[in-house]
């Protein structure tokens, strides 16, 4: 039987090193899914959930719900997106589309070139978003996410939050209009 | 944009409750949010789960001369250096405490300075302290000798300034509360900070 999410993190708090690799298999894709989205960059996004995970790891006795872990390294991941992101700007002024192409495990060949210059579209366009309004609407259109859970995952309001996605849409739709 | 559109695409309304004009938009940022999803990886590429264990399980190292500085061993010393080294001794314990966050300075090994910690933790079995110098794992252990709740303890810090907390019975954290400087920690809390100067002030 698979162990909760709080029978993980005892284990993880009593030394059971394979418990914390079970944790990362299972939190590690939605984590690496926003990074990538959030960062624009495959490369870059390793590197910021393997610093998510680490930082989790040696703050574990801190989560005050480990029940929800989920919810808290998903949290720690965000906030590791936006640091990322923040000192990235301070290091260069590289606009998003501007960052190599975010491997799609691809489906064919047919189609492919238009599919890579719609991606780098879109790359183009979320990119042109804040770092909030980018993370909702990730979070709303491609993770599939509720606005009660974007709440609890980003400790931010509903209305907040449906405010933030309303208005990437509404850039969105500028940035992209006439390339889809 | 519309509201109605929004909403639509809030999951509020269904495309049917749409005015006609409206519907071939809606279906445009169908086609938008669909092709974005599959624009983007599923998972986590292979290996990333390697990294992170391997990232947060050091190494084991071979000992190097620090470590053999450190292991205790028995020595043998004449009457005359015994006095000197406790009149070396004294001269270092008589300095008086200042009080109010970690006090360092006492000595200089190897290019780390010694920090002393004190904290106020009445009835608890255990104190450690914890901190980037140690991984975040609880490293040195503060002792009570008589009893009276004050825990100290030493730790040898490069200079720099340097992110810690105290560890109550190996699982409650705490932050300095004498420190002077504070950190956010990330998870909701204060890490307390500590400025370590060389002790020859370069």
């Amino acid at each position: 039987m698979q162990r909760t999410d709080a029978e993980l993190v005892r284990d993880i708090l009593e030394g059971r090193e394979p418990a914390f690799a079970e944790l990362v298999r299972r939190y590690q894709d939605l984590l690496y899914r926003h990074a990538v989205r959030m960062t624009g960059a495959a490369d870059e996004a390793e590197d910021v959930v393997q610093a998510a995970f680490v930082k989790a790891y040696r703050g574990l006795a801190r989560c005050e719900d480990p029940e929800r872990v989920g919810s808290w390294l998903f949290r720690i991941g965000a906030n590791a997106c936006k640091d990322h992101l923040k000192a990235r700007r301070r290091r260069r002024t590289t606009p998003l589309e501007d960052v190599p192409e975010v491997p799609s495990g691809g489906d064919g060949a047919a189609g492919e070139a238009e599919r890579a210059d719609l991606r780098r579209a879109l790359d183009g366009a979320l990119g042109g978003l804040s770092d909030e309004r980018r993370e909702a609407f990730v979070l709303k259109h491609v993770e599939g996410l509720s606005y009660e859970e974007m709440a609890e995952l980003l400790e931010a309001s509903v209305p907040a939050l449906k405010m933030r996605v309303h208005r990437a849409r509404e850039e969105l739709q500028g940035l992209l209009d006439g390339k889809v | 944009m519309d509201e109605r559109l929004q909403a639509y695409l809030d999951g509020e309304i269904s495309l049917a409750e749409l005015p006609p004009e409206l519907r071939e938009r809606a279906g445009e940022w169908d086609r938008l949010v669909n092709r974005l999803r599959a624009a983007g990886p599923a998972g986590a590429p292979l290996g990333l789960e390697r990294r992170i264990l391997e990232a947060v399980t050091p190494p084991r190292r071979r000992p190097g001369w620090l470590d053999w500085l450190l292991r205790p061993r028995q020595v043998r010393i004449s009457p005359l250096a015994a006095v000197a080294a406790a009149a070396l001794v004294l001269a270092v314990a008589v300095r008086p405490w200042s009080g109010g966050g970690p006090v360092g300075g006492d000595a200089e090994v190897a290019g780390h300075v010694y920090v002393q910690f004190t904290v106020e933790a009445p009835g608890a079995a255990s104190v450690h302290l914890a901190g980037d110098f140690s991984d975040w794992q609880p490293g040195v252990a503060l002792a009570d000798p008589d009893g009276d709740g004050v825990w100290t303890g030493r730790a040898a810090l490069e200079p720099g300034v340097h992110e810690y907390m105290f560890v109550l019975d190996g699982t409650e954290w705490m932050p300095d509360p004498n420190a002077s400087t504070f950190t956010d920690d990330g998870f909701g809390q204060r890490n307390s900070v500590v400025a370590v100067a060389p002790l020859n002030g370069t």
